[in-house]
């Protein structure tokens, strides 16, 4: 039996911004390969999870600490993170005006893999991805995220994957705003990186989980995780909401 | 007029306010210096030819000084059908002015690439555009960074013409632009767009006149500038129409970028509007790096340094979003790439 090997351990995080606490002593593992999903209210930490493994400035750790393929995350800066293999897929991605997205790739794909990408080669492997994603070549010479439908973003940040190839790829809501044949078309660019990562999705809806077939579901309220299970319970969540979990919680 | 009989300009002129007569002058403001010609080179379908020196309208000190430092002129005609036409004109020596008049009889793209080591370079360039001529010219400043710059320029619009009008500012250390355009008859066009890197101690001050003084023209204006180090840049538009100029549309719209502390950028949009079926409009802002856009491009793994290259780059590509020319926007890109990944790599 192959032994699965560890992409993201999270150990008793505690994460505040400002002076306000968002996360109180979560703990999570991610081998390569799976697939898990964290759903929960809004406002419950999810995407302070995803945005504190990204390294995001604004997030403190107060205690505990996220590894990143056994190696502590905090000694790294948020490009290194992108370097050593972890994508975020932004829920609001920002805009960069006068960037065009042909550019934009490029850069992105040569810092991250810290070597000159050749024209031809970038060319076709990126014509490969969109291929995959439905996605229109004049998106190319369009400025990044700049007057992009919701829908346009969230393939835009698909692509982005798929020529990243991360280790760790965390989505937060990348379905949300998106109508039932994106939905399919960012899925099947979830599951071709699947595979060859970890995944931690983000979302609110069962719908995705109909395409992206999850290993683990788990609840977040509060900042915690407060159950974890597999399939059945994102369904169980779709019909029942979360107010069941509340009175869970009082009984335990 | 002669400049001896004018006198130094009130810097309760917004023209005159931050960079005045004295600061952009070669020397003392009492002499006129002996100048070098600045030296013209003209790409493919293009043809200089000498040209009689023309008379100056209403007095202005600039224009007065830089007619009498070189009274030269030289005038440029686009082949028809010609691709884009590229002038070089390369300043050296202590001080060197020319003078370009642009015959914009025909539909051409023209760009400028304003070049050389020049302690003072002055630029005096002129333009009459033709009846249903759709004109798109292009100056690129990329002087050495040690050199001073007086630009003025002026411009006509004729009946039905359509005008793309860029600046890329890139070179010099103090450099005055004062750039006039005035419409004399209706149903023309003119967007006009102004990119600036400011590093160092760079001054860069951008005077933008647009007269509508007919009806049915319309304008927009659109000035990016990025300022890094202890650069000041400055832009003051002065729009106006005329009384019985009704059916207008202008705009006017400045952001700057500003990515260090004692970066400074002012940006003062001015409108005179007499007639009262027009729409014009104006607006300013100014604002540090995006820490959300940084995250971004860092999350892509582009390090702090690259990322903000990117963005000041695409701020600066942004400002010439307006112009459709796409051989102009191509010129316009090239040299921008190339001026950043230079100072990227110092």
């Amino acid at each position: 039996m192959n032994m699965a090997e560890e992409i993201l351990r999270v150990e008793n995080l505690h994460v505040k911004v400002e002076d306000t606490p968002i996360l109180h002593g979560l703990s999570l593992t991610v081998n390569r390969g799976e697939k898990h999903v964290i759903m929960g209210r809004n406002g419950a930490g999810k995407s302070t999870l995803a945005s504190v493994i990204m390294g995001h400035p604004a997030y403190e750790i107060t205690e505990g600490e996220v590894f990143f393929m056994g190696r502590p995350l905090d000694e790294l800066d948020v490009f290194e993170r992108a370097r050593a293999g972890i994508f975020l897929s932004f829920q609001y991605p920002a805009v960069i005006p006068g960037v065009q997205v042909g550019t934009f790739l490029k850069k992105s794909v040569q810092s991250v893999r810290q070597e000159a990408v050749k024209a031809r080669a970038f060319r076709q492997e990126l014509n490969a991805a969109m291929d995959t994603l439905d996605m229109q070549k004049s998106v190319l010479s369009r400025y990044v995220n700049d007057g992009f439908s919701g829908g346009e973003k969230k393939r835009l940040e698909i692509l982005q994957m798929l020529l990243l190839k991360p280790n760790l790829a965390l989505l937060d809501e990348t379905d949300s705003g998106l109508d039932i044949d994106a939905l399919r078309i960012v899925a099947k660019g979830i599951n071709q990186i699947a595979p060859d990562a970890g995944c931690l999705i983000i979302t609110h809806y069962q719908r995705l989980l109909d395409h992206v077939k999850p290993d683990f579901v788990h609840v977040m309220i509060d900042g915690q995780l407060v159950m974890s299970g597999g399939p059945e319970l994102a369904l169980k969540l779709e019909e029942q909401g979360y107010d069941w979990l509340d009175a869970t919680e009082v009984e335990a | 007029m002669s400049y001896a009989d004018l006198a130094v300009p009130s810097r309760a002129l917004h023209l005159w306010r931050y960079t005045p007569w004295a600061r952009i002058h070669p020397s003392t403001v009492d002499d006129v210096p002996s100048a070098d010609p600045v030296r013209w080179e003209v790409g493919d379908g293009g043809v200089l030819a000498e040209a009689t020196p023309r008379a100056q309208g209403s007095p202005d000190i600039a224009r007065t000084f830089l007619a009498e430092s070189n009274p030269s002129v030289w005038a440029l005609r686009c082949s028809p059908d010609a691709p884009t036409v590229h002038v070089r004109a390369v300043a050296s020596g202590h001080v060197a002015v020319g003078h370009l008049h642009i015959v914009a009889e025909g539909d051409a793209t023209v760009v400028v690439h304003l070049s050389g080591e020049a302690d003072w370079a002055g630029l005096h360039i002129t333009a009459e555009v033709s009846d249903n001529v759709r004109f798109a010219y292009g100056l690129v400043n990329e002087l050495s960074v040690n050199s001073k710059l007086l630009r003025c320029e002026d411009w006509t619009v004729g009946r039905d013409a359509d005008v793309q009008h860029a600046s890329l500012s890139m070179g010099g250390f103090r450099c005055k632009n004062d750039l006039r355009t005035r419409f004399t008859a209706p149903g023309s066009r003119l967007t006009q767009a102004v990119s600036v890197h400011g590093r160092g101690e760079r001054h860069v001050d951008h005077h933008l006149e647009i007269h509508h003084d007919v009806g049915r023209t319309d304008s927009s204006l659109t000035v990016h500038s990025a300022c890094d180090d202890r650069s000041h840049a400055i832009a003051t538009g002065l729009l106006t129409i005329a009384e019985q100029a009704n059916h207008c549309d202008a705009g006017q719209v400045f952001k700057n970028l500003l990515l260090s502390e004692k970066a400074r950028a002012e940006a003062i949009p001015e409108l005179e509007v007499l007639a009262d079926e027009v729409a014009a409009a104006h607006g300013a802002a100014s604002a540090p790096l995006d820490p959300n856009q940084m995250h971004y491009l860092m999350s892509r793994g582009l390090d702090a340094q690259e990322s903000a290259a990117l963005i000041v780059e695409g701020f600066m590509h942004d400002g010439f979003s307006s112009l459709t020319n796409s051989d102009l926007l191509e010129a316009l890109r090239t040299r921008l790439t190339v001026h950043l990944e230079c100072e990227l790599k110092r």
